[in-house]
């Protein structure tokens, strides 16, 4: 703690979590021309403000939602028109999307089994049996690997912000 | 199949994500009104399906193989070539570099060198800023005069730490701060030495980035060496 970050560190960064920022604004912005201004953005003020953060990748989303909602509110800003009712629905559309890219982003982290698993019973609506069957692997295997993936699937939201 | 208590309570899982058997359902239902860890676990992850929802009825982009020959540019690596814009962006808000003439009687211009001034995170004062680490120095042949100077950005004002060589070695001199207004003020004074050679910290109310220029005077007011910021 208390290390500055330099070069190498923001490097570090922007190599780490830089793809993953890449697809959230995306996502989030549907502008093309402006997801790799706001990527390093919310990289510099990140670096900026030094913080020993223990956990990065949320910090990271966290300023990156305020820097897109700040910006999505001074593009969209017509003081006469804008009731806080479209405001609060603006916003609302926009952490929904944010959210969902989130979603996708935390279950490409998963490891691969248990991603399958999540799969294969919830997407696909399987049975356990059927998962079973499909994976070829043993039920109970399909039934710890669920216990887990929804384990860690929790943690690495939670490690996002996402925390609903 | 008869379950222990451990069995019952991985099915968690698959009670959470759907897929139990009725009779698995029933088992860890009857379970979990008893387990008091099991509870609080669901209590966690009960929020887990809506979230999942937001990903779309197949799950997103991670569960469903892409159509071949779609291009997906925003999942390609970071390139070089941002990153070296990225740490060309970091370097100029890490460090302020200053390139200064200095005057040293008719002919010999003296280039002095440059400093850096952290202007980062000033916000952040839990995490304070270490002084400036790199120094560039450059002297033209001919002049005797070097000064490194390092303006370093603080809370009260600027510190200016300097690193002089070839001064004059007798006499009082005296360090000045000239703002963008051309409003001066002394920053340091010390006594010459034998050797001309000098490692001094001065200090100025001038915020960095209002410093203009930089000298260092004799007592009789002539100017040893000037550096503009």
């Amino acid at each position: 703690m208390g290390v500055p970050l330099d070069e190498d560190a923001v490097a570090e960064i922007y190599r780490e979590h830089g793809p993953m920022l890449r697809r959230v604004v995306w996502r989030a912005t549907s502008d093309a021309n402006r997801v790799e201004d706001i990527v390093q953005e919310v990289i510099l003020r990140v670096w900026r403000q030094a913080p020993e953060a223990d956990n990065l990748r949320a910090y990271l989303i966290t300023t990156a939602r305020h820097l897109i909602v700040d910006q999505h509110r001074a593009a969209g800003r017509r003081p006469q028109e804008a009731t806080l009712t479209e405001i609060a629905e603006r916003d609302s559309a926009l952490d929904q999307a944010l959210d969902q890219v989130l979603v996708e982003e935390a279950l490409g982290r998963l490891q691969d089994n248990h991603r399958d698993v999540v799969r294969c019973l919830y997407y696909q609506r399987l049975s356990v049996a059927e998962a079973s069957a499909r994976l070829g692997v043993p039920e109970g295997t399909v039934k710890s690997r669920a216990y887990y993936a929804v384990r860690n699937l929790r943690v690495i939201l939670d490690e996002m912000g996402v925390t609903r | 199949m008869m379950t222990g208590s451990d069995d019952l309570h991985v099915l968690l899982g698959a009670y959470v994500l759907g897929g139990l058997s009725d009779d698995d359902h029933r088992a860890y239902s009857e379970h979990l009104r008893t387990c008091t860890q099991c509870q609080a676990e669901i209590g966690q992850i009960s929020g887990l399906p809506r979230l999942l929802d937001l990903a779309g009825p197949e799950g997103g982009l991670h569960l469903v193989q892409p159509p071949p020959g779609v291009p997906v540019p925003l999942m390609k690596e970071p390139d070089d070539e941002r990153a070296t814009t990225l740490l060309t962006e970091v370097a100029r808000r890490r460090r302020r570099r200053r390139t200064v003439s200095s005057v040293l009687g008719a002919a010999a211009a003296v280039v002095l060198f440059a400093g850096g001034a952290w202007l980062g995170p000033q916000l952040f004062q839990s995490t304070p800023p270490e002084p400036p680490t790199t120094h560039v120095t450059a002297s033209a042949p001919g002049s005797p005069v070097s000064v490194d100077v390092a303006l370093v950005t603080r809370g009260w004002g600027t510190q200016l730490d300097l690193e002089c060589s070839g001064l004059p070695t007798d006499g009082a001199l005296t360090l000045w701060v000239v703002d963008n207004y051309g409003k001066e003020s002394t920053a340091a004074s010390w006594n010459a030495t034998g050797s001309g050679y000098t490692r001094l910290t001065g200090s100025t109310a001038v915020p960095s980035h209002e410093i203009k220029s930089v000298e260092i005077r004799t007592s009789m007011g002539r100017v040893v060496a000037s550096a503009r910021t």
